[in-house]
């Protein structure tokens, strides 16, 4: 092996290692901004000063990781609540089938910093929410690869409420991604200045729902006799037994309740895979994909703490299926966004609204997108899903008026353990 | 793409079987677990199905060079099990490649690139077979000129133009040599933040492109079976529960039937008439809360949408390779001759099977389910005798008959769908392509002229241009002028203040509500020149991920001959993070 070590490099570093990155730091280009400092002083920033968190160690993190050691940042933080799946490996490229099993945060670490000599990646293996806001508070930047619209929507409130507007280090850069199949899209979110996560919930897939109704009495698609035996049946047969979709067992005990169910019905195409597709939401995902979408994030998180180029302003949409298409445009904010926008919503009710209605009407709205929200007005529970005692005391609530229930421009407080914030309603009756 | 609606009952049951240790898969029951290579491939099985898997492992790609890009792109195919894959490089592994390659190491400095690139990549997956290859080029194509031949897929990045032109004029002109045809070519040059690809192919053809047209239900022109059903049924003596689960098909057909029967035979028109047509669908409602109903207003247009062969399929019809089939024709052209003959009797596509969900009930759902199945079959069969006619015809061997006809069910369930792209020879752009590209999309030109002229400065000098150098800036600038001066273009002016916004029109992709003025073509000229000058011979990490990302995709669906692929030259700006393609 080559003895290239220089004495004058940091650690991990070689004469020439950052030969094809600091093209673009040792000169502005025409499109760079003045506040761009070329060479030593931004060099200096990138490798000796920023800390970057990656949230996700998965399909997007494993690209994420790798591209922000390649391209300079050297002290990179990286969070995971996962272990190593078999199925993770069709493109989670920095584990291999001994790794089934372990923390994806820190073998993903482990390996990168094996990889990438002089790189620093510390890895969290846990959830977002054990951290606090000091913990957050020492980043410069967030890149996140998550798969779940609930710890999306977590991160983006955390960081839009860490904004003090005295303190100009407190507004951290969140930098998302996102990948189904051959489509994806990256965006900048500048908590509180751009449109935050929360502002374009409206433009998520609506997740599909299949009626109880339709499942327990009109199964038409292998998808409803599925749903019957993992809605239905399992915790009638299994009491409080929880359903563990990353058993085999368990999925196969559906698939043959499914399967019962089906032929009865004369219905075809219940398998295996579609029982299991079903049941863990499964989405489709390609190494391909997320290569673009993750370098699309590390190239505008390397723009942002490098002002070597304009960064993103502040949406990517990409699709691969029909030729190659792209869409980059500015996602508008909207003001009455409940993370960012800080107003309350006012929705107008009909006089014959009980309560069960507006929780039904909650549950549909495509930009509130909660689950099993408790109610309470002025201090005092609506109706609560919990403890069960509070419960039973409030569903009579339930069938009763809400004009009986809060005064005209009354104001409802929501909240949901699906929901990062409290939610405030102000009704109007009509 | 995961609704409900679009998912047909065969693809979810058709995707899924398993694989022998041959490789080659065998439908098994599909209720058993899946075994560890199902398993592992679950997530991408789910798009491409058995029958992409089996090509993606039946292809040899070969890669040219050892770069970042090189092997970002190879990642992307290793992972997901092609079947081989070549890389081709005769250099040593530089400190500077060990610096921003993912698949190199610090202890990799010195040694072969080709061969410390193929240990990495081949890590990633035991099933993927792997060669490094010392050789130049040159000396390959001078020894073995069938060697490029026994590969289903070539790329080549950042290649010298003096390799390039002979590498790409061989693999189009032997693309018809039998038994081994050359394979396409994949082109892609980059530069700190720009980049550009494209690919070079005689033909694609494709049966399953995942179209997101639905196949028509044929509403307006029903099959006996389907007509009877719908004009049997007694809407006025049913219960409430009964009205409230008629599939909103049946109810179409029903309401056409008699709105016909009062037109002279003329489904709805005018507005005025489909307005017509949906309040008599909403007065058929015995109770206000009737979801059928509702379904049925939301899909009327299905009811005056006309069913017929639509005219881009029609338009394959006229293709030579699918007018004079012979035993030597592909079976995708066998195929389609067989179509234009059916849809030439029958003035419809064979019919489709899929029914999408819809509020009804189970029994009456099922039966309207079992009216298409059956259809569907009868309609198959008779498309299948055409078929077998038309291999009588060309005297087809066995081996292409059993294909071909193992080919006709997925072929008439996507036959909405069918594709045929003609593709370009890589080479020079032609002037009149090019001045309508400067009018679309002047961005995307801008860069792609950049990145021609650090090409064509590599290929006059003999070296790539040095790092910010003034000179070699101006003789790109220079190169780029007399291109399109050559092409007859003519600067335009500065524009006024006043006039600003006015000639954004012509773009589509740009935003309108932006303050500043757009540039003018030859300020994005200098612009995208002005990167190249920057960072001519960058090959930047981020920059080689978003590529090997991109052109990984394209390969996946060149080679499993699903999704459609790229058609002209795709650009890539980082520095606006934008992506475009052009036709030049």
């Amino acid at each position: 092996m080559a003895e290239v070590v220089a004495p004058n490099q940091p650690s991990g570093d070689w004469q020439g290692k950052y030969y094809h990155v600091d093209q673009v730091l040792e000169t502005p280009g025409p499109r760079t901004s003045d506040a761009f400092a070329a060479g030593d002083q931004v060099k200096g920033f990138l490798r000796n000063q920023s800390k970057i968190l990656v949230i996700g160690a998965g399909g997007l993190g494993c690209e994420i990781l790798a591209n922000l050691a390649l391209m300079g940042f050297k002290d990179i933080h990286v969070i995971d609540m996962d272990t190593i799946d078999i199925s993770n490996l069709n493109r989670q490229f920095l584990f291999r089938p001994k790794d089934v099993g372990k923390p994806k945060a820190t073998v993903a670490a482990e390996f990168v910093m094996q990889r990438v000599p002089g790189v620093t990646v510390t890895p969290y293996y846990g959830k977002i929410q054990d951290k606090d806001d000091d913990y957050y508070m020492q980043f410069n930047i967030v890149v996140c690869g998550l798969d779940s619209v609930e710890a999306r929507r977590w991160i983006n409130a955390t960081l839009v409420n860490l904004v003090d507007e005295s303190n100009p280090d407190s507004l951290k850069p969140l930098i998302d991604g996102g990948t189904e199949g051959f489509k994806g899209q990256a965006r900048v979110i500048f908590p509180g200045v751009t449109s935050c996560y929360e502002c374009s919930l409206d433009m998520l897939n609506k997740p599909v729902a299949f009626p109880i109704c339709t499942i327990a009495n009109t199964p038409r698609l292998p998808e409803h006799c599925i749903e019957w035996a993992s809605v239905l049946e399992w915790p009638r047969v299994h009491g409080s037994k929880k359903l563990d979709t990353d058993d085999p067992e368990h999925i196969t005990w559906l698939y043959n309740i499914a399967s019962t169910r089906a032929q009865e019905f004369k219905i075809e195409g219940v398998t295996w895979a579609l029982t299991q597709g079903v049941v863990k939401n499964i989405i489709p995902a390609i190494a391909s994909t997320n290569a673009i979408i993750a370098a699309s994030c590390c190239n505008e998180a390397f723009k942002l703490a490098t002002q070597c180029a304009p960064y993103l302003n502040n949406y990517f949409m990409f699709i691969g299926t029909e030729g190659i298409y792209s869409y980059t445009f500015e996602h508008q904010r909207r003001p009455e966004c409940p993370v960012c926008g800080g107003e309350t919503i006012d929705v107008q009710i009909g006089k014959e609204w009980t309560l069960e209605k507006l929780m039904e009407w909650l549950l549909e709205k495509q930009d509130i997108q909660i689950k099993k929200p408790s109610l309470s007005t002025d201090g005092k529970p609506l109706y609560y899903q919990g403890p069960p005692q509070l419960e039973e005391a409030t569903r009579p609530n339930l069938e009763k008026l809400l004009s009986d229930l809060v005064p005209n421009e009354g104001e409802i407080s929501v909240t949901s353990t699906s929901l990062p914030f409290t939610l405030t309603l102000r009704v109007t009756y009509t | 793409m995961n609704s409900p609606e679009a998912r047909t009952l065969e693809s979810a049951t058709a995707a899924f079987v398993s694989f022998t240790p041959q490789g080659t898969m065998t439908p098994v029951n599909a209720g058993s677990v899946p075994d560890n290579k199902t398993r592992r491939y679950d997530r991408q099985l789910r798009l491409w199905a058995a029958s992409g898997q089996n090509a993606l492992e039946s292809a040899r790609v070969l890669v040219i060079s050892g770069s970042a890009t090189s092997t970002s792109i190879l990642k992307n195919l290793v992972l997901p099990g092609i079947g081989h894959f070549t890389i081709l490089d005769a250099e040593k592994v530089t400190p500077e490649d060990a610096g921003n390659n993912f698949f190199l190491h610090q202890s990799s400095i010195g040694k072969s690139r080709a061969e410390e690139a193929v240990k990495y990549l081949a890590e990633l997956n035991d099933s993927v077979e792997s060669v490094a290859d010392t050789s130049t080029l040159a000396n390959i194509i001078l020894k073995d000129p069938t060697y490029l031949a026994s590969f289903t897929l070539v790329i080549a990045h950042n290649m010298s133009t003096l390799d390039l032109v002979p590498l790409s004029t061989l693999l189009w002109e032997n693309a018809h040599n039998k038994p081994n045809p050359s394979p396409p070519l994949i082109v892609i040059r980059s530069a700190g933040f720009l980049a550009e690809f494209a690919v070079q192919f005689h033909e694609h053809t494709i049966i399953d492109s995942h179209t997101e047209a639905l196949p028509s239900l044929r509403i307006d022109k029903p099959f006996p079976d389907l007509e009877t059903h719908a004009l049997a049924l007694e809407f006025e003596n049913m219960d409430l529960t009964d009205h409230g689960h008629v599939p909103y098909v049946v109810i179409l057909v029903r309401a056409l039937h008699e709105w016909k029967q009062k037109h002279d035979g003329s489904p709805p028109k005018t507005y005025a008439e489909k307005k017509e047509f949906k309040s008599q669908l909403t007065n058929m409602k015995k109770k206000i809360d009737e979801e059928n109903f509702d379904e049925a207003v939301a899909q009327a247009y299905r009811a005056w949408t006309a069913t017929s062969v639509p005219r881009e399929i029609e338009a394959l019809f006229s293709d030579p390779a699918c007018t004079n089939v012979t035993s030597e024709s592909t079976p995708f052209f066998l195929l389609l001759h067989a179509l234009s003959h059916y849809t030439r009797r029958t003035g419809l596509l064979p019919l489709s099977s899929t029914l999408p969900d819809m509020k009804s009930d189970t029994t009456s759902y099922i039966h309207l389910q079992n009216l298409y199945k059956t259809r569907a079959r009868e309609e198959l069969e008779d498309f299948a005798k055409v078929v077998s006619g038309v291999l009588d015809e060309v005297n087809a061997p066995q081996e292409l008959r059993t294909t071909v006809e193992g080919l006709i069910d997925e072929f008439v369930r996507n036959a909405h769908g069918l594709k045929v792209m003609r593709g370009r020879r890589w080479g020079d752009d032609d002037d009149g392509a090019l001045l309508a590209a400067i009018a679309s999309y002047p961005a995307h030109v801008a860069t792609h002229l950049a990145l021609s002229a650090l090409y064509s400065f590599e290929k006059s000098q003999g070296r790539y241009p040095t790092i910010g150098s003034a000179d070699d800036l101006g003789a790109m600038t220079a190169w780029v002028r007399e291109r399109l001066g050559k092409a007859g273009w003519v600067e335009e002016p500065d524009p006024e203040p006043q006039n600003a916004g006015i000639e954004v029109d012509a773009e589509d992709e740009e935003d309108e509500d932006a303050p500043e003025p757009e540039p003018t073509f030859w300020k994005r000229v200098q612009n995208a020149l002005g990167e190249v000058a920057r960072a001519p011979t960058s090959d930047l990490p981020t920059t080689a991920a978003f590529l090997g990302g991109l052109v990984a995709q394209e390969a996946i669906k060149l080679v499993t001959k699903q999704y459609v692929p790229l058609e002209g030259v795709c650009v890539v700006d980082l520095v606006a993070s934008t992506t475009g393609v052009i036709t030049v």
